[in-house]
């Protein structure tokens, strides 16, 4: 088995952060928070814009894009904060 | 699943959605992220612990997230809102019953023995359970469909691309092709489940949208099925058990029987308890605990996946303007442009959601398409490399050298996957029996497995002879009902039984006869002594109990919280 020949790594407890001889691994809600920061903030300026200029889509006067970005900025920023690296020590 | 004659018509058709400067950053961003969390994590994939099974160390929340991901591929998304807008709430039967008691199932009795025997696949567990023969057989037709499928649902998802958006055909296959070959050979398995728990926040951040509006548009759940009478008079499209008396009443042609014991308690057990595509996720699972909470974990979600899926279709039925059609139908009037049903999902995304909105969805639907393909790549490297190569062909290697195979194995599985997308572009109906091929080979394995398990007294020879018979009793059935309609009555108990009701019924019978034959097998030979099976069978092996845990933190009591509100679901929309 897998087991009897590798050397594997030592388990922290703390899945998705393995510590290995490169140090502990950042956990992947950092990476999940990120991206839906970066996109929430893209959507937000689409939305502001969309405001003024909304587009044909139906039920586009309930702004949905507006206020879909505050959703994804906010999940964003949870997952990015409570998994930021530095404070996993 | 979308079939190659929808993909005819995607090929022909014009596309649905234009996307504008903002909508193709979002993309670009999504590849440079994917790539990016590749080369981070090729630091962590350096031993095969780490590159085949993600060095178990996954927590519940992770690999439960990407056990339900590794299901949540775009095909299938686009196939059942079009199946929900063909057949109705029907198709949520393939969510409710269809999934989440083989879920529970795999984390309450399976998960146990195949976390204690430390396996690192299915076939690897057989190979403890049943010797050579059986493991073998197991994994080299698992490696052979999981890269022919690889390859179908590459081909997929080009023409997909270039339909709904308009993209070149080779451009799709080879950016996404070689994205995904550099994310999971520099990360292994870490990489393959990272992206998909990315992709799960994708999927449900960029669908959500949809049931939402359009349940906004209708005026709630009432509103949509009265809009759905008025479109479609007289005929039933929102109730669930309530047309299942019989096959006729529905428009699938299949009755309770069959969903609840053809699906429920045979395809669905084969596909989530021994495909090893899914399995592997909760096998990097960090502990047993966390092993078996991964599935129930990912049940929660599963039950509410119709949400972006099933109401979609429905909303389509109710909110549309015009009518989606058969693909038949659709293909005889090229001229008109009309729509097929497999188009709903990209439609309704187009109905309601803006710039940016809906590069978010599309970014979704690419990101379900290339975590579906790394997770059958990284699934194909590991049974390549460790049930097959070092078994048969090269024992005793060190670790580094399984490792530098998994890495190879992830890129010719890719070039692999490639030239089977081309041979499909050449040879569409190839597509089909690709698929149909998969069932067979997946649906008869979980008798395999489930007695091994349960059975102390099965022997070698019986695991291996009774999955044979099993995947022969498949491939007989589907080629006589194939060949002689007049035997779908036979076997099926209805002469007008639909694709859906054939296969769960060849699953069934198949079952039967792995069962039949395992045990006559299993009586007739010698049973192997007790100490070569602790750690692997019922009653040989001890699993940890949980009576010393919190209640909140039993996997039992989530388990059956879980099964409650199934359900209840299935009350609800009886």
């Amino acid at each position: 088995m897998a087991d009897d020949q590798t050397s594997g790594v030592q388990s922290t407890g703390v899945a998705n952060a393995p510590k290995n001889r490169r140090g502990r691994m950042i956990p992947v809600w950092f990476f999940v928070g990120l991206l839906l920061l970066i996109y929430g903030i893209l959507i937000l300026i689409t939305g502001i814009r969309e405001w003024s200029h909304p587009p044909t889509t139906v039920l586009s006067n309930l702004h949905p894009t507006f206020w879909w970005s505050l959703l994804l900025i906010a999940l964003g920023a949870i997952f990015t904060f409570t998994s930021y690296p530095k404070k996993r020590k | 699943m979308l079939t190659a004659d929808t993909m005819a018509i995607l090929l022909a058709a014009n596309r649905v959605i234009s996307l504008r400067p903002v909508d193709l950053a979002i993309i670009i961003i999504y590849f440079i992220s994917v790539l990016g969390i590749g080369f981070y994590l090729k630091n962590y994939a350096t031993t095969g612990e780490d590159f085949f099974v993600a060095g178990r160390e996954m927590t519940a929340w992770v690999a439960g997230l990407a056990f339900i991901s590794a299901n949540l591929g775009s095909l299938e998304l686009m196939g059942w809102a079009g199946n929900a807008y063909q057949y109705g709430i029907l198709a949520a039967h393939w969510y409710w019953v269809g999934a989440i008691p083989a879920m529970l199932f795999l984390a309450i009795v399976m998960m146990p023995f195949y976390y204690i025997s430390k396996t690192h696949s299915v076939p690897g567990y057989l190979e403890l359970r049943y010797g050579h023969a059986t493991s073998g057989l197991s994994a080299i037709t698992f490696a052979v469909m999981t890269i022919l499928m690889s390859g179908v649902n590459m081909f997929a998802m080009a023409v997909v691309l270039q339909t709904i958006l308009g993209w070149n055909f080779d451009l799709s296959i080879w950016v996404s092709s070689i994205t995904v070959g550099i994310y999971v050979a520099l990360g292994g398995l870490y990489s393959a489940i990272f992206n998909e728990v990315v992709q799960f926040f994708l999927i449900w951040l960029g669908a959500l949208l949809i049931p939402i509006l359009g349940l906004i548009e209708t005026g709630g759940w009432a509103g949509m099925v009265a809009r759905i009478k008025q479109n479609f008079p007289g005929q039933d499209f929102t109730h669930l058990w309530a047309p299942m008396a019989h096959p006729s009443q529905n428009p699938m042609g299949v009755q309770w029987f069959a969903i609840v014991f053809g699906l429920g308690a045979v395809v669905s057990m084969g596909y989530w308890t021994t495909d090893f595509l899914v399995v592997q996720r909760v096998i990097s699972a960090k502990d047993i605990r966390a092993a078996k909470s991964a599935p129930i974990i990912g049940a929660y979600f599963k039950m509410a996946v119709p949400f972006i899926v099933i109401l979609p279709g429905l909303l389509g039925l109710a909110v549309l303007p015009f009518h989606l059609f058969p693909d038949n139908v659709v293909a005889a009037h090229a001229a008109q442009h009309l729509h097929s049903y497999d188009q709903v999902l990209p439609l309704m995304m187009a109905r309601y959601l803006g710039p940016g909105l809906l590069g978010l969805g599309i970014t979704a639907l690419i990101a379900g398409f290339m975590s579906g393909m790394a997770g059958n790549v990284s699934a194909f490297a590991t049974v390549w490399t460790y049930d097959i190569y070092r078994p048969f062909m090269k024992k005793n290697a060190s670790d580094k050298h399984y490792v530098a195979m998994g890495r190879w194995c992830t890129i010719i599985g890719l070039i692999i996957s490639i030239a089977t997308a081309y041979i499909v572009l050449h040879f569409g109906s190839l597509m089909n029996y690709v698929q149909d091929l998969f069932s067979f080979f997946i649906a008869p394995l979980f008798g395999t497995v489930l007695i091994g398990m349960l059975w102390k007294r099965a022997t070698k020879a019986a695991g291996f002879w009774g999955l044979l018979a099993g995947m022969g009793t498949s491939i007989a059935l589907f080629a006589l009902m194939s060949n002689d309609p007049r035997t779908i009555g036979w076997f099926c108990f209805y002469p007008k039984a639909q694709a859906l009701a054939q296969a769960m019924w060849q699953a069934l019978w198949a079952f039967i006869v792995l069962v039949v034959i395992t045990v006559i097998v299993t009586l007739a030979t010698q049973p192997r002594p007790d100490a070569e099976l602790h750690g692997l069978v019922m009653g040989l092996t001890d699993v940890p109990s949980e009576g010393n845990l919190p209640v909140l933190k039993r996997p039992f009591f989530w388990a059956v919280i879980c099964f409650i509100i199934f359900l209840i679901l299935q009350w609800i929309f009886r």
